[in-house]
């Protein structure tokens, strides 16, 4: 499934980064594939539509209004292994700057699950977040662009349990510390 | 004389108006202003009635087609909005079912090195 695309030069233009090659591999091998990229204007567009008597519509219309880009992609595989570390790392080396900061950082060595959270701050300012999740079936790319306030998803507990970031910022700030998995290899 | 005065106290009496008088007068008053109006103008331009009501009927049809052109560029902006906000909570969907495996996986961590460290 296709829910959204961009080209590369409009994607370029409303500040979402451009698509790495490897995207377009694991899209190739992915049985299904959703695609959502939503630029500024996008976004702007959508939150005059939302119902602002549903208190969740209503709390991601204000989440949304300050970003600048929402890029997500979830690739579901038939097999295991029809990705590969390699391709994970590719896509991580895109948020290896001084700008992005790891959250959390996850790798089981067992079930070859691995997460990355990463924040990118400015001036003391949440500015963006990524998160690569991976199992053996299944990828998820969200890169979202712009100031998040943590507090803000947290009241998003409708949408499909995105109050976790309330609870995973939350849970970094007590902890304040890069988490390592237990297999801990790159 | 008498006679005289007869024919002149006659032509002099006081008759009631044929009835329905007014009215026709009315009508036909009001037709003459009609005519003196824009009937009169397209006329004189060398446009007869036909032209007139061709030209309203026009009119008619540009409004018609201007109202139904608005209701549907209403309709298309409505359906890419619905769109974009299908699109803004799916993603969001994904970001939380994302989000809700790193919670769970570290909560797991937790538990684990609670374990370990008993």
């Amino acid at each position: 499934m296709a829910a959204g695309m961009l080209t590369a030069a409009s994607r370029a233009q409303e500040g979402l980064p451009l698509a790495p090659a490897v995207e377009k591999e694991l899209a190739a091998k992915a049985s299904d594939v959703t695609e959502v990229t939503l630029g500024k204007n996008m976004l702007d567009f959508a939150a005059k539509f939302m119902k602002g008597n549903d208190p969740d519509e209503a709390q991601a219309k204000k989440l949304i209004q300050g970003l600048k880009g929402i890029y997500v992609r979830e690739y579901t595989f038939d097999k295991e292994g029809d990705y590969s570390m390699q391709q994970l790392q590719q896509l991580r080396a895109y948020f290896e700057t001084s700008e992005w900061s790891p959250i959390v950082r996850e790798r089981e060595r067992k079930s070859g699950e691995t997460t990355d959270v990463l924040m990118k701050v400015v001036n003391g300012e949440t500015q963006g977040m990524f998160i690569l999740s991976a199992q053996p079936r299944e990828l998820t790319i969200v890169l979202i662009l712009g100031p998040i306030r943590p507090e803000d998803l947290g009241e998003l507990r409708g949408i499909g349990g995105l109050g976790a970031l309330g609870d995973i910022g939350a849970k970094e700030k007590t902890k304040a510390k890069v988490k390592d998995g237990k297999g801990g290899t790159e | 004389m008498d006679e005289f005065e007869r024919e002149l106290r006659q032509a002099l009496e006081r008759r009631p108006a044929p009835p329905g008088l007014k009215r026709r007068l009315m009508a036909q008053r009001d037709a003459n202003a009609a005519r003196r109006g824009w009937h009169a103008w397209l006329s004189r331009a060398g446009y007869g009635r036909g032209w007139a009501t061709a030209t309203a009927a026009l009119l008619l049809l540009a409004m018609a087609g201007g109202g139904v052109r608005w209701e549907l560029d209403r309709r298309h902006e409505e359906r890419r909005g619905e769109a974009a906000r299908e699109q803004v909570l799916t993603a969001l969907r994904i970001t939380g079912h994302a989000l809700n495996q790193v919670q769970t996986r570290l909560a797991e961590h937790d538990r684990q090195s609670e374990e370990g460290g008993r």
